[in-house]
Parts: C-alpha cells; sequence; structure tokens
C-alpha cells in the first residue's frame, strides 16, 4: 500500500434478532461511538465517514442519506457502500485506501443491518429474471448444495458440521457481542435443530441479526500519536466471480484460492497456518468454514473436516478460526465482514477478552463472502 | 422498590408490492424467446475465449470480456447432476416473497455441452436423488417468455453417468 494504515479503533454493539429499542440511526451510531470511544477520539477528528450495508436485505435504501446524523458524517466528506455480503469488508478497505492514499489521515467505516425489518430471503429470490435465483432458494439453498456435495467427495458425516457448530458456540458464549449463545454441548444439540434445506440443520447455518460495527483507521503518524496498540494492515485482496459457475463447492477454482494465493505470494506466506496466527472468516454455513479451510490453503483440498476433527481451530487450537464465535452465531449482514476484521484487530492488540485465543497472534487473516462467491482478505500485523 | 413498568416499542407495519419490468436485453431476450418458442436452450460462443456465454448470454464475455458476435450453439436440454438438495421448509414465492408450500428439490445441472442450469428435479424421493444422475428438461406446454420458468423441471432419464 502507498501509505502505512492502521486501524486504531473498534466499536461492536450486541446483536440479537429484534433490536425494537433503537433504530438504525441509533444502532449505527451506538458503533461510531464505540470506536470513537476505544481510540479515545471525537467525532471532530474523524476526516471522512464511510456507510455499508445491504440495501433491499432490510427493505431500505438510500441509507447514506438518512444515517448522517447517526453516523456522524454532517457537513463531512464520505459515501455508502453497498457490495453484498462482502459489504463490511469493503467498506473497511476502501477506508484502508483512503489513507494509504494520503488524501485522509482519520475516517470512519460503519457496517451494519437490522434484519428484523424487510425480507432477506424473499429479496434474494425475487431479483434478476434469468440469474434463476427463484430456484436457489436464497443463500440456503446454494450453500446446501454445496454440503451434499462436500459429504459426497470426502470422508465429512454430519457430526462434523456439528463440531463446527459447537465451536462457534464455544467463542460466541465468551463474546458479549455474540447474537446466538446457546450452550451447546454435543453433536446431539446440533442434530436435535430441524432441517431447513437437506443437509442444512437450522444451527448449520448464519442467524439474521440486527446490528453494527465501526472501525477507526489512521495514517501512520495520526496513529501513533492515537494509540499505543495500533494494527497495522500488511495488505489486502478482494476477487469476484462470475454467476455463470457453481457458485459454492464445485470443481472450478474459487475466488478464495485465487486471492489467498495472491495474498500470501506478495506477503511471503508459504505454510499459511505457520506464518499466520490465527484467521477470523466468513463461514455462512457450518460446511462452508470445512470449505474455506481447503480454499484458503490452511489444509490439503477435501481435508478441511480432518482440521475440525483434531481441534486445530478451537480456541485454544494450533491455527484458531472464528474465536468469536463467528457468523454462524452473530450476522447482521453489512456488518459481518467488518466484524471479522474487527475481531482479528482484537486478537492482535490481546483485547478481544475471555475469547482472545491461547496462540499469540502477530499476524491475522480476515475474511469476507458474498454474492456470487465474492472474497475479500485482509493481512493484518501487530508491527511492519 | 417497585419495578419499572416495560416501555412499548413501536414497530411500524409496511407491506409493498414493487412492480419490475427487467429488460432481458438482446443476447438473453433470444434466449428467453427460444426458450418460449421452441423449447430450446441456446448460447452464443465467445469468439475470444470460446467458452459458451450461458445462463445469462450477454454482449460482453465475462471470462475474458470480449465482445461476442453471432455464434449461437443450440444446446442440449439433457445434464447430469452436480449438486442436489432437497427443502425441508417452505420456500419462498419470488414473485412477492412470501412463503409457499415446500417444493421440489433443487439441483445444479451441468449440461452435456457444457453449461450449468440451476432447476427443480421431477424426482421427489430423496432416497432416489445421488450425484452423477441424468436427467433432462421437461418444458411447459405454453411459454411465457419468463426464462427458466418456461421449463417445468428436469426429469430423472437413466442412472449416474460415472460414479
Amino acid at each position: 500500500m502507498a501509505n502505512r494504515v492502521a486501524i486504531v479503533g473498534v466499536g461492536l454493539t450486541r446483536q440479537a434478532a429484534r433490536r425494537p429499542e433503537v433504530n438504525d440511526p441509533e444502532m449505527v451510531n451506538e458503533a461510531a461511538r464505540a470506536a470513537l470511544a476505544d481510540a479515545q477520539l471525537e467525532i471532530k477528528d474523524i476526516e471522512a465517514v464511510l456507510t455499508n450495508c445491504i440495501d433491499g436485505f432490510d427493505g431500505i435504501h438510500l441509507t447514506d442519506h438518512w444515517l448522517v446524523d447517526g453516523s456522524g458524517s454532517y457537513m463531512k466528506p464520505g459515501m455508502k457502500l453497498h457490495t453484498g455480503g462482502t459489504v463490511g469488508a469493503t467498506g473497511a478497505i476502501a477506508a484502508f485506501n483512503m489513507v494509504a492514499s494520503g488524501l485522509f489521515d482519520v475516517v470512519l467505516t460503519i457496517g451494519h443491518q437490522k434484519q428484523e425489518r424487510g425480507n432477506t430471503m424473499g429479496t434474494l429470490c425475487a431479483a434478476a429474471p434469468g440469474e434463476m435465483r427463484e430456484f436457489v432458494q436464497g443463500a440456503i439453498g446454494a450453500f446446501a448444495q454445496a454440503a451434499v456435495q462436500y459429504m459426497a467427495n470426502t470422508e465429512a458425516k454430519l457430526e462434523h458440521a456439528a463440531m463446527v457448530r459447537i465451536k462457534a458456540d464455544r467463542g460466541a458464549c465468551r463474546n458479549p457481542y455474540a447474537h446466538l449463545r446457546l450452550g451447546l454441548k454435543t453433536p446431539e444439540d446440533v442434530a436435535k435443530s430441524p432441517i431447513l434445506i437437506w443437509p442444512l440443520r437450522l444451527l448449520d447455518f448464519c442467524p439474521q441479526s440486527c446490528g453494527a460495527c465501526a472501525l477507526i483507521v489512521a495514517s501512520e503518524e495520526k496513529a501513533k500519536k492515537i494509540t499505543d496498540k495500533p494494527v497495522w494492515v500488511a495488505d489486502h485482496e478482494t476477487v469476484h466471480e462470475l454467476q455463470s459457475e457453481v457458485v459454492f463447492g464445485g470443481e472450478e477454482e474459487k475466488s478464495q484460492e485465487v486471492a489467498s494465493r495472491r495474498l500470501y505470494k506478495r506477503n511471503g506466506i508459504t505454510n499459511p497456518i505457520r506464518d499466520i496466527d490465527m484467521a477470523e472468516v466468513y463461514e455462512p454455513s457450518t460446511w462452508e468454514e470445512m470449505y474455506l479451510y481447503e480454499h484458503f490453503h490452511f489444509c490439503e483440498r477435501n481435508m478441511g473436516w480432518k482440521m475440525v476433527e483434531k481441534g486445530m481451530t478451537e480456541i485454544e487450537g494450533k491455527f484458531p478460526v472464528n474465536p468469536s464465535g463467528g457468523v454462524l452465531a452473530t450476522n447482521a449482514i453489512g456488518a459481518t465482514a467488518m466484524i471479522r476484521i474487527a475481531e482479528a484487530a482484537l486478537q492482535i492488540r490481546g483485547d478481544a477478552g475471555e475469547h482472545q485465543v491461547t496462540r499469540d497472534v502477530k499476524t491475522a487473516m480476515a475474511s469476507g463472502l458474498g454474492g456470487t462467491n465474492w472474497t475479500t482478505l485482509v493481512l493484518l500485523k501487530r508491527s511492519l | 422498590m417497585t419495578e419499572k413498568p416495560e416501555e412499548e416499542f413501536i414497530g411500524v407495519n409496511i407491506v409493498s408490492d414493487i412492480p419490475y419490468d427487467w429488460a432481458m436485453g438482446p443476447y438473453s431476450g433470444r434466449l428467453f424467446r427460444e426458450m418460449r418458442d421452441n423449447k430450446k436452450l441456446i448460447g452464443i460462443r465467445c469468439p475470444g475465449c470460446k467458452r459458451i456465454l450461458f445462463p445469462l448470454p450477454e454482449a460482453v464475455c465475462g471470462w475474458c470480456n470480449t465482445k461476442v458476435a453471432d455464434d449461437w450453439v443450440e444446446l442440449r436440454d439433457t445434464g447430469t447432476v452436480v449438486q442436489y438438495t432437497v427443502a425441508g421448509m417452505p420456500v419462498f414465492d419470488n414473485r412477492t416473497g412470501r412463503l409457499k408450500g415446500a417444493e421440489r428439490p433443487l439441483a445444479n445441472v451441468k449440461l452435456d455441452d457444457g453449461p450449468y442450469i440451476m432447476h427443480w428435479l421431477e424426482e421427489k424421493d430423496p432416497e432416489k436423488l445421488k450425484l452423477g444422475m441424468r436427467v433432462q428438461a421437461v418444458w411447459k406446454e405454453q411459454g411465457r417468455g419468463r426464462g427458466y420458468e418456461d421449463i417445468l423441471y428436469f426429469r430423472t432419464i437413466g442412472e449416474s453417468s460415472n460414479d
């Protein structure tokens, strides 16, 4: 990147299926205030504000207009981004680029979604004749198909998906900002949940949540003045796929494989689970988490289930993945990809609290996933 | 201490119908006409990378960004199931966004001429569903120019092509 960039403030809100006690600007403001408090800054210190969500998923539009008050963007430059599931990460990456360019020194970026309202699944199914969304049944159908294929191609069983879910819940139960904190103990606890679309049970898939996340991004000079614990943005990558392929699973090369290969090459990463200390990945389903281990080269193809079986990705494990509880526990979708970056930053700072991983985190990776399998990756470091 | 009464939070309920008139463009439009009038699938071959643009043929190839010419190819409506699933819950009506009854199994079919198509399967018995099963499109008697909705579902035409 042109100039060095650091994350100097992280703000998270409570997440729940319904949050009738706040409206959108109020919820966005919770995250913005939390990030400002974390950085010990005031809104006057912020030069530009970005807001990020998926219009339509909660039945709204023009959020950049009516979130001016809550986001603190009155009379400031900025923009609203909207890229699908990746949007929270796209909003963070845009802020990184604004600061890296040298045009801005301190930028606030906020991801948010209030999914109690509107009809996410209806929106996913309705739009765009010819894209066959009327058949796919939103994200659930697409990930269910990929799961069937994963079971056929590997030795993974339903129990492995249950192990992924229990791992997520263990993290979520230690994370005060997680939505679902269920106290799951055994694979039977997961097996009791009803089938949505075979083989995905209710607990195999991410929830719909209401919540927000904010990051404050600063230039090197400012970052060193603002905080003793800047989290440096080492690199980032974004890769898009086409709609005409098998979107999830399948035999074709995935956007995750291309994105991680590029990121690793540029940063001298030859053995990801040795050279990176932990990851926060965007896993819409238990099965997709196993795919992601493979697509990010954490293990060989068709061996993701084995990493789960060995407990390698637990909080205390050799290579922790999603100690926060991940997307399976918490999914205000416009915030989701940004939360991955926020959680990875907290792990590097050592500020993740109860879900701080055992391994010392000097380098962390955060991924985003959206629409026809778009991938974002952000590589964070304690020092550059 | 007396307990504070719980505050009532007001939510305003709104139901809105949003009409669309979706322009398919000349290329996907031609495919949709072909499906409606002749119960045929067609794609357009990219002059650059030679891949067949389908299920949404457009003026530009998404893979290599070459402008397409006029190299239309007919695609057989037979193929192999590469992914499938079975809905255990009511599914969404794409026209209203509201729930309707449980639907047929969903499948990703690799057509014999290469491209993929996503659609329903006629076979509802989960025991009889498997990856690699051979299927063929069953067309609605009267096409309506609604693209893939002019196909009713895909019917099993034989056992696995490979295992």
